[in-house]
């Protein structure tokens, strides 16, 4: 395509669209317009799963058993984070254990703390476990042999301020910051985790300490986590639970996806929705715009004709100037779509009562890519009417219709 | 060079068939500078644009370096143009968005492996007299200035014809004169020229003159003086 010249093809299409400025604005910013809004849905969409897949892959859990009449309370703690207490008897943590095909289960329980208060740090979610069953902070223990989980030590989510080393005061109990969990865009990102026999002390000095005094009725816990046997399916599990433990109810992390999702469903349809409509909407303006192009051009691509330019090279023109203009829509569409979601995550992820973490590079690539190639061919779509223009022209004759 | 067999071009079907060339008959030699003169709709400039191969005729045949035209497809009449033949317009045909020096490069895009050249157009742009004008944008050049780089484009690839559709149509009479000197340089050198003109004063110009008339071809008869001959003799010394 190019020639040797000092003149190539390329350079033809670059003063083409950059001595058009007023047009090529129009249809770049139609197609910003596109592939901002899919590429928004998409990165949305894929941060809410993500997130989702890693906060229930650290709980490592795969039943979440908690009282039947919290079971919002608690799917609100995990997913978004809105601090709630409540408990059920231990009782049935006991016959949770028993079930043929458990293989672990650990109590633990929820405290949202004070705030506004001289005896609290502020409004978190206090998850109080029990170090000896537990397998979600024991896991992470793992991973960081350095660290270790003793009195009054606590490890905090993400999103909970305070350095390593540093104290955080709850209930007037103070506690020692030992440890900082990954970002999940999960309500586990705004929880701390404590030991129940700390929990126990916090509540019990909390009559003198605090502001309000806390009460954990003995022996009661909030939630069970349950991990099931090899093999054994969470479903039959769930099922024996709710049989042998009245009044409970059971989350599995596919079941919190599958709320997810319808909840995320809604957005997603809504944002896709937004996509389609803002397509359909761009259309007629492309097509408004690639019809005066053709108009407009319909003299040069006869002169082009008239020194020697073959038809396939007048389409590949066209083509060039038309995906040159997707493509560049579509990145500038992303690249404002990826500095308000980056920038405004956390604002958008509360408003839309989702959680959401910041999707894999390849995932952001493979939604740029897809947002990228529907402007593309939407581009491809826009010039094709210039092209049959340009098939269907008589060129001698319109290249005599008035002065270019 | 060219023959033309008993060409005929209609327009249109039935009643409202319009024939815009009938049953002409040319015959042009190396070398050699026609003009063809006709009033508006007389049917040369249809002539004109079926011997660049941009339309095809109805009936009868044009050969060009003895390849019938009529037989080539799409592809191989534009490799010809790009190759064989300049084409100036009646307008000036240059593309808005790119310089003069860059559409006097156009050509070369289309015949990659032709002499045209960065260094060759600059030298073309001097030729016509608007070398200082190389980076202009056509909307800025004047009428004259852009027929000159138009010329200067129809040359890029060394053609062997030049084919122009009034090129002085709309110049005043010096910028006139000045181009048929350039013509008659051009001629001189041995470049084939073909021109059609509504200006009878540029007859002597060339080496012989047609008349077109209701789509028919009229041989006329020879003049003595050509404008922008003393031009072209004393002032026109950069000249190829």
């Amino acid at each position: 395509m190019s020639s040797a010249k000092n003149f190539s093809f390329f350079v033809l299409v670059a003063r083409n669209l950059q001595n058009r400025p007023y047009r090529n604005i129009a249809m770049v910013l139609s197609f910003a317009i596109i592939a901002g809004t899919l590429f928004s849905a998409q990165y949305l969409a894929g941060g809410a799963r993500q997130s989702l897949e890693t906060g229930m892959d650290m709980m490592g859990a795969d039943i979440l058993v908690v009282p039947d009449k919290y079971a919002a309370a608690s799917q609100a703690v995990i997913l978004t984070g809105e601090i709630s207490t409540f408990f059920f008897n231990d009782t049935g943590f006991e016959k949770i254990s028993q079930i043929p095909g458990v293989a672990k289960a650990s109590p633990e329980i929820y405290i949202a703390t004070l705030y506004g208060q001289a005896c609290c740090a502020g409004p978190v979610q206090i998850i109080a476990i029990d170090p000896g069953s537990d397998f979600t902070i024991a896991t992470w223990l793992k991973e960081n042999p350095g660290v270790t989980m003793g009195k009054d030590d606590i490890i905090v989510g993400s999103a909970i301020s305070g350095d390593i080393g540093s104290d955080l005061l709850f209930y007037g109990h103070t506690f020692h910051i030992v440890g900082r969990l990954a970002r999940t865009g999960m309500g586990l990102d705004m929880a701390v985790f404590t030991r129940i026999e700390d929990a126990y002390t916090m509540a019990n000095e909390s009559g003198v300490k605090a502001v309000r005094k806390l009460t954990i009725p003995p022996g009661m816990v909030s939630a069970v986590l349950v991990r099931v046997e090899p093999g054994t399916s969470p479903a039959g599990i769930s099922d024996e639970i709710k049989q042998r433990v009245p009044g409970t109810k059971t989350m599995t992390p596919n079941g919190l996806l599958s709320t997810i999702s319808g909840q995320l469903g809604a957005i997603t349809s809504l944002l896709y929705g937004s996509t389609i409509a803002v397509t359909l909407i761009s259309i007629p303006l492309l097509g408004s715009i690639s019809a005066m192009v053709a108009h407009e051009k319909k003299k040069e691509i006869a002169i082009l004709h008239a020194l020697g330019a073959t038809k396939s090279f007048i389409v590949r023109l066209m083509m060039a100037e038309s995906f040159s203009l997707a493509s560049l829509g579509a990145l500038t569409g992303i690249g404002i779509a990826v500095l308000i979601l980056v920038g405004f995550q956390d604002f958008i992820a509360f408003t839309l009562r989702i959680p959401f973490t910041i999707p894999s590079p390849l995932m952001i690539v493979a939604y740029a890519g897809s947002a990228l190639l529907l402007s593309i061919v939407i581009g491809g779509i826009a010039s094709l009417y210039p092209a049959y223009l340009i098939n269907h022209s008589e060129p001698y004759e319109t290249m005599r219709k008035g002065e270019s | 060079m060219i023959t033309v067999n008993s060409v005929t071009k209609t327009f249109g079907e039935g009643t409202s068939e319009i024939r815009a060339v009938d049953t002409v008959d040319l015959e042009v030699q190396p070398g050699e500078f026609i003009i063809i003169m006709g009033r508006s709709g007389s049917g040369k400039s249809t002539l004109l644009g079926m011997l660049a191969g941009l339309i095809r005729p109805t009936a009868g045949t044009i050969r060009i370096k003895g390849l019938d035209i009529n037989t080539l497809n799409d592809n191989q009449i534009a490799e010809l143009r790009s190759q064989e033949i300049g084409f100036v317009f009646q307008f000036s045909g240059l593309i808005p968005t790119v310089t003069a020096l860059e559409n006097v490069l156009i050509p070369t895009l289309f015949c990659p492996n032709g002499p045209g050249n960065r260094e060759t157009a600059l030298g073309l742009l001097k030729q016509v007299g608007v070398a200082d004008r190389a980076d202009a944008y056509p909307g800025t050049l004047s009428s004259g200035e852009m027929k000159r780089v138009a010329i200067a484009r129809a040359l890029i690839n060394k053609p062997s014809l030049l084919i122009a559709d009034e090129p002085t149509g709309d110049l005043d009479i010096a910028t006139e004169s000045e181009i048929m000197a350039l013509f008659r340089q051009l001629n001189s050198e041995g470049i084939t020229i073909i021109m059609v003109t509504h200006n009878p004063d540029l007859i002597p110009c060339a080496t012989r003159t047609y008349r077109m008339s209701q789509g028919r071809l009229k041989r006329e008869p020879d003049s003595p003086s050509c404008p922008g001959e003393q031009r072209t003799r004393d002032e026109n010394t950069d000249l190829r």
